[in-house]
């Protein structure tokens, strides 16, 4: 696992479960490829595959589809295909993966 | 894969409501806090990622929020409702009956002010389709509105199919999708034009009705109310009859083209009418406080924002009222000067028409209709004439080759007539994608153009085989004539006028820099227009011992003396005027070395390249050309050496040399019996050359740090040289 971080930036080899900064690495790489549901600030609810993530919570969703907001009646309808989409971290309001793609994380979700 | 258990709960799922069944949905799990608390855990400048998933990867995101990059932002962050069409109707927004006069004026000219930005290059989605009327006209009670919508439907439907069929366009010419919008098609042309035809002969009884009757007592409404009956009804009538010149265009017979003519003369005639009612229509409700678009009944920009394609946001800027009128009057003269072409049978006066049409740099719509016009549906030059038979008078009328010529052996010989006929076809695609080349843009024919040279290096060599098997087998026939050169001298001009066309069209484009003038104008004046005069008078010359032969066989047969008359030699206009433009190339070579002697042209520093790469770089199309060879830079360097005169001249001298030529090329084109407006263009370039020259060469500020100007207002190729 931590091979793929090597490259961006350093990262601590030692596998020690204590380290909280490895907890949250496995915890976030447990979320890769999976269904991904962010709100940003606008109002607009974005769903696409989670890829990409750092320090400021800046996230890119590949497959990225995009919904208008809730309140806005009219103008719902069909998602906007948007594919690959960066979400600069303060614009995300909510993140919401699937239930079932938590199965596998620790550390996330209600059951925690 | 996307939401697939969404997607399993509720087949219908992604219709109207979706964010709503989100919420609800129990598969979604709030996590918003554990991972913006497991972000923060990461080192600055990490990125936590898949392994197939790089910062490469990560580069080609498009960023959300930035209103550079994220189109839908912008829907999303005005104060209002963008309501769709039938949404509109619902909420009472939009009206589909009892529209005023004013009201239906305004809609109508907002669309062609749509219209016309469709045309010069922006998406149907943000222009035409901004006005809800057309997305589904059967809504639209109001018969001259939904007569209105239908036809401006139609016109964008056939435009499209000729641009499309023309494809004499790029990306930045002309957006041919439609994002599904339906264009009308459910309804007939003729059904269109006639219910455009019926609403207009009921306004213009609206109009007489209105019309004040002598003695009668006028008020001012009733006067308002006329003017606005007679705005409408201009308004509908040039739709219609634009409509009609289009659909008649894509008729086949050749007759169609002189009728289109006259439709789209009787259209301009409409106009000055149109442009002095504008200001009857509603304007659009500018609420710029809130820093949103100018709201139009009838109109949202916003409308289809989700349909545009995810990548940066382009916007499209729709031209104003007031000069909606002057860019269809510019239109339609266009739309006139194509249906000239069909005046045009020759095919090297055809290839001069496209040239010369170009030079305007014309709207893609009219380069699509003159490409249409040209090459009809049946793949026959104008409809009737096969491309064969155009090259075929083509080459009589420059070189009159024997084996052509009715007279000659060579003519009904079968194996002769093989060899040209098989030369012949193998010449139509090149030539017809000549013609294609030069109703591309100007940017993208001169890259075409050099493309087009490989061709034509492979009807050279095979012209000159041809050539070689004719005269072998007319040596066995009839040993008094020859067969030399002759198909090949014809393609050998068309390959000189392309690589004329290519080097002086970089001006045009303002491609070069000021210190490689030089070596383009010596390769123009030294070679190329060297080249060019030299196969013009070949061909003259092979038309003369054809006519020779041709009046020794009349005088032969009767004893009558033929009337000795001196004719104007056909290609005589074109040698001059290469002659003009060779002393102009000349004269712009030595103005540009002199000045360099003296210091006044500014170099680079050559440190990554060298004016050899340069060099190569300028003529590297001219690689796939056989004859004429290119001029490698050596060779140029060696050729353009002025140390091989002796003494070597100076830079007054080469003022002088240039000041001769400047003086060559006036004498030249003062003597042109009918002077074109070419030709004109190139005097006012010259006469003032000629002035400056001197003054250089007499030291005129000889000591001025001032670099000189170049000024090619006057022409495209020749600049004004001008010191301060």
């Amino acid at each position: 696992m931590a091979t793929m971080i090597e490259e961006n930036g350093p990262s601590t080899h030692e596998h020690s479960h204590a380290s909280p900064s490895s907890q949250a690495r496995q915890k976030l790489e447990g979320l890769l490829n999976k269904n991904m549901k962010i709100r940003m600030t606008d109002g607009r609810t974005l769903v696409g595959l989670f890829l990409c993530t750092d320090r400021d919570c800046n996230v890119i969703l590949g497959s990225a589809q995009e919904f208008l907001k809730s309140t806005d009646t009219f103008s719902q309808g069909e998602p906007r295909v948007l594919g690959l989409a960066m979400i600069p971290g303060h614009h995300v309001v909510s993140i919401e993966v699937e239930a079932d793609s938590l199965e596998d994380t620790h550390g996330f979700g209600p059951n925690h | 894969m996307v939401m697939k258990s969404a997607v399993d709960d509720d087949d219908a799922g992604w219709g109207l409501g979706i964010p709503e069944k989100m919420r609800n949905n129990a598969n979604w799990v709030d996590i918003t806090h554990e991972f913006k608390g497991a972000c923060k855990e990461l080192n600055l400048g990490e990125l936590l990622h898949d392994k197939l998933f790089g910062l490469f990867e990560a580069m080609s995101a498009i960023e959300m929020m930035d209103p550079k990059m994220d189109a839908g932002m912008i829907g999303n962050q005005v104060n209002r409702k963008v309501l769709n069409f039938e949404q509109a109707i619902k909420e009472g927004a939009i009206k589909v009956k009892d529209l005023s006069l004013p009201e239906l004026i305004g809609i109508i000219d907002t669309s062609f002010c749509c219209l016309i930005t469709w045309l010069e290059g922006h998406s149907l989605a943000q222009t035409v389709f901004t006005c809800l009327y057309v997305h589904n006209p059967d809504l639209i009670e109001e018969p001259a509105l939904k007569a209105f919508a239908l036809g401006i439907l139609k016109v964008c439907d056939i435009a499209r199919e000729k641009v499309n069929k023309a494809a004499v366009f790029e990306e930045e010419d002309f957006q041919a999708m439609t994002y599904g919008f339906k264009m009308a098609n459910n309804v007939s042309d003729l059904r269109v034009t006639g219910m455009l035809k019926d609403v207009e002969d009921e306004l213009q009884r609206k109009v007489k009705s209105t019309r004040s009757r002598q003695g009668e007592q006028r008020n001012p409404e009733m006067e308002q109310e006329h003017q606005q009956y007679l705005a409408l009804f201009n308004r509908i009538k040039f739709t219609r009859l634009l409509l009609t010149a289009l659909i008649t265009f894509t008729k086949k017979e050749t007759s169609s083209v002189g009728e289109a003519q006259k439709l789209v003369v009787q259209a301009a005639d409409l106009l000055s009418a149109m442009n002095s009612s504008i200001q009857h229509g509603i304007q659009s409700q500018n609420d710029t406080t809130k820093g949103d678009h100018p709201i139009m009944m009838g109109f949202e920009p916003l409308v289809n924002q989700r349909l545009l394609p995810p990548t940066f946001p382009r916007y499209a800027k729709i031209i104003k009222r007031e000069d909606m009128v002057a860019y269809f009057s510019k239109l339609i003269e266009r739309i006139k000067t194509v249906c000239d072409v069909i005046n045009t049978t020759n095919l090297h006066g055809i290839l001069d028409f496209f040239c010369e049409f170009s030079e305007q740099s014309p709207c893609v719509l009219s380069r699509s209709l003159l490409q249409t016009t040209f090459l009809i549906d049946n793949k026959k030059v104008f409809g009737t004439h096969l491309m064969q038979d155009m090259i075929k008078d083509a080459l009589r009328y420059f070189v009159s080759p024997p084996v052509l010529s009715y007279k000659c052996c060579l003519f009904n010989n079968h194996q002769a007539k093989d060899y040209s006929d098989s030369f012949v076809t193998h010449c139509s695609r090149p030539f017809c994608s000549l013609i294609q080349i030069h109703g591309h843009n100007r940017a993208r024919q001169r890259d075409k153009l050099g493309h087009i040279l490989e061709e034509f290096a492979t009807l050279q060599d095979e012209a000159e085989k041809v050539d070689a098997a004719l005269h072998s087998l007319l040596m066995k026939l009839e040993p008094q004539r020859q067969h030399l050169a002759c198909l090949g001298t014809w393609i050998l001009y068309h390959n000189l006028r392309i690589m004329i066309q290519y080097l002086l069209s970089g001006f045009e484009l303002e491609l070069y820099s000021m210190h490689e003038y030089y070596y383009i104008y010596w390769y123009l004046s030294e070679f190329l227009y060297a080249w060019l005069m030299s196969t013009l008078s070949r061909a003259d010359s092979s038309q003369m011992a054809e006519e020779r032969i041709t009046e020794e066989q009349v005088k032969g047969r009767s004893s009558k003396k033929t009337k000795k008359k001196k004719k104007v030699r056909p290609l005589s206009k074109e040698i001059t005027m290469s002659q003009a433009y060779q002393n102009m190339c000349a004269g712009m070579y030595k103005t540009m070395v002199a000045l360099d002697m003296d210091g006044k042209v500014r170099k680079p520093q050559f440190e990554l390249d060298s004016e050899q790469v340069r060099y190569e770089h300028r003529f590297a199309p001219f690689n796939s050309v056989v004859t004429p060879p290119p001029v490698h830079y050596i060779q140029f360097k060696e050729m353009s050496d002025l140390r091989k005169y002796n003494p070597p001249p100076g830079s007054a001298d080469l003022y002088m040399a240039a000041s001769k030529h400047f003086q060559q090329a006036k004498l030249i084109l003062e003597n042109v019996p009918c002077p074109d407006p070419e030709v004109n263009r190139i005097l006012k370039v010259a006469k003032p050359n000629i002035v400056v020259t001197k003054l250089l060469a007499g030291g005129h500020k000889k000591d001025t740090k001032v670099l000189p100007e170049f000024d090619f207002s006057a022409h495209k190729y020749f600049p004004v040289v001008k010191i301060i």
